[in-house]
């Protein structure tokens, strides 16, 4: 009789968690005591990475420094880099009229837990709810993307790996954009591409980053690198193997990519103002500021340039201001004439000028008389 | 804590529950998760044997509900497992204490093997496929530690004086 009630009792829990939402605060609730048994069990490596830091020799420490140092060094000149060509696509998309770049935010989380399931390829991370984590939010870690989130819990989230057999995700070849699907097969060195013709251009080695399609994972990550194509003449598409370049079963430290959640259109609109109050204050060029910008350059370089074309942008925000100054970024030499010459603020802006004409003046025409008396 | 009957030093039965949790949780080798020993199952089908009064199908119903939190799977789903292992120990409980400790592991692996076997369509109805036979491993493993864990607990159980 108990067990009818119990077996009655289960069905129906199980029956309503799946179909509603009804449950979700139930369980948000158990977990804040339950999870704690995750982080109970790491406490023994937690404790050991305590005791290797604390009892670790001055050389290793200092060599360990060195070697962190040169690779600062590396990365930062790679992001100068990155600087100008972020700057220069920007740039190139404004001329095809394409949607900018979705502006993006990382946050580092560290993993907690594995599933104990060895069939599911998940992991608990120790951010959730009150850290402002959201279903279906991308995880990353240094080398590539990782998964999603799938269960929030207050403190704690669940993490869909890219490599379970339930998850697929849209890449495209990052040499000649060629779209697919890598869809997971339970093996976490494994991501299959389902649906490839057979005469598609793909071959060994080709890197697939994400294509954004799916509207969930931002584009332009690295998911994986083709491992295998075999073409089969009895099979009607390709089997082509990839091998995930994140680190998926190593990595202890991921990143949590907080995207604008505002929709493309939203997006352009908001591009869209910010634009024409900009021409409203005198014509500035017309990038909208979508592109995260390396704190380090617009405010040293913006501040003397700005005076005199974009002071009254108060409402317009500061990245919009940066923009105009922007390109002079590319040239480390050049900020100066600018900023002696507060009047010669336009010079440097020919640069781009030279692509603005095509875009510009339909756009700026109607608006400037109104704002430029 | 529990019922009027005289019950001493229950909180170990708790507390047995407690570290079983965190040993269905504990991190280990890729290897060896797929032969991740039931430890709450095996737990309970001690407990329910030596108190049965005391430990039965409701506590299995929340210890289960507490691992289905745990697990992410849908609430209910292990609870529905452990009550049906509790059920059936409950139900073969007079044979299972007159038999010799080799027979208890046979019939133990049995009724995990049976109660892995639910799970799997429980698992396929809400989606994950999961390879069958690897799904027994868990039975054959834990019906292999029931005598070490029988006798570890029936010690603690003399030890502390639980009833």
């Amino acid at each position: 009789m108990r067990l009818l009630v119990l077996v009655v009792l289960s069905v129906a829990l199980m029956v309503v968690d799946a179909r509603f939402t009804l449950l979700k605060p139930v369980r948000s609730q158990m977990s804040l005591v339950l999870m704690q048994s995750y982080w109970i069990t790491d406490l023994p490596q937690r404790l050991w990475q305590g005791v290797a830091s604390q009892f670790g020799s001055r050389t290793e420490l200092v060599a360990e420094n060195e070697k962190l140092k040169t690779e600062n060094l590396l990365l930062q000149g790679r992001m100068q880099k990155l600087a100008a060509l972020t700057e220069q696509n920007v740039r190139l998309r404004e001329l095809l009229n394409s949607s900018a770049l979705v502006n993006e935010k990382v946050e580092v989380a560290e993993l907690i837990g594995m599933d104990p399931n060895p069939f599911t390829h998940r992991i608990i991370i120790n951010k959730g709810e009150r850290d402002g984590v959201v279903l279906g939010q991308p995880v990353l870690d240094a080398r590539g993307l990782m998964g999603q989130v799938v269960e929030l819990m207050p403190y704690t989230s669940r993490v869909l790996l890219l490599t379970d057999t339930t998850h697929s995700i849209p890449v495209q070849v990052n040499r000649n954009g060629l779209r697919a699907i890598a869809s997971g097969t339970g093996n976490p060195e494994r991501l299959e591409l389902r649906h490839v013709a057979d005469t598609a251009d793909i071959k060994e080695g080709d890197l697939l980053v994400s294509s954004g399609l799916g509207q969930r994972f931002p584009a332009g990550y690295p998911v994986a690198t083709v491992k295998e194509v075999i073409h089969d003449s009895g099979q009607p598409f390709a089997i082509v193997r990839a091998v995930p370049t994140a680190a998926l079963n190593r990595s202890r430290y991921l990143l949590l990519v907080f995207s604008d959640t505002r929709t493309p259109e939203e997006r352009a609109n908001d591009a869209a103002q910010a634009q024409e109050s900009l021409d409203a204050q005198g014509g500035g060029p017309v990038i909208p500021a979508t592109v995260p910008k390396p704190a380090l350059v617009p405010s040293a370089v913006a501040a003397p340039a700005t005076p005199a074309a974009a002071t009254p942008a108060a409402p317009a925000t500061t990245p919009p201001a940066a923009t105009p100054v922007k390109p002079t970024a590319t040239h480390p030499a050049a900020p100066k004439p600018p900023a002696t010459a507060p009047a010669a603020a336009k010079p440097p802006a020919a640069q781009p000028a030279v692509v603005k004409p095509a875009a510009k003046p339909p756009v700026s025409a109607p608006a400037t008389p109104g704002g430029r008396e | 804590m529990v019922g009027a009957t005289a019950s001493r030093n229950g909180w170990i039965v708790w507390l047995t529950f407690a570290i079983g949790l965190l040993l269905s949780v504990s991190p280990l080798p890729q290897f060896m998760e797929i032969l991740r020993p039931l430890w709450l199952a095996l737990l309970l089908a001690f407990w329910a044997l030596a108190l049965p009064q005391k430990v039965g199908m409701v506590t299995a119903w929340c210890l289960g509900l507490a691992e289905d939190v745990l697990y992410g799977t849908l609430l209910g789903q292990n609870a529905l497992i452990l009550t049906l292992i509790t059920y059936l120990v409950l139900a073969l409980q007079q044979r299972l204490r007159m038999f010799p400790m080799w027979q208890q592991s046979l019939v133990i692996l049995v009724i995990f093997g049976l109660a892995q076997l639910v799970q799997l369509w429980l698992s396929a109805l809400t989606g994950n496929r999961q390879p069958t036979l690897a799904l027994v491993l868990p039975a054959l493993v834990s019906a292999l530690l029931w005598p070490w864990i029988s006798f570890g607990l029936r010690g603690l159980r003399r030890r502390y004086k639980i009833n």
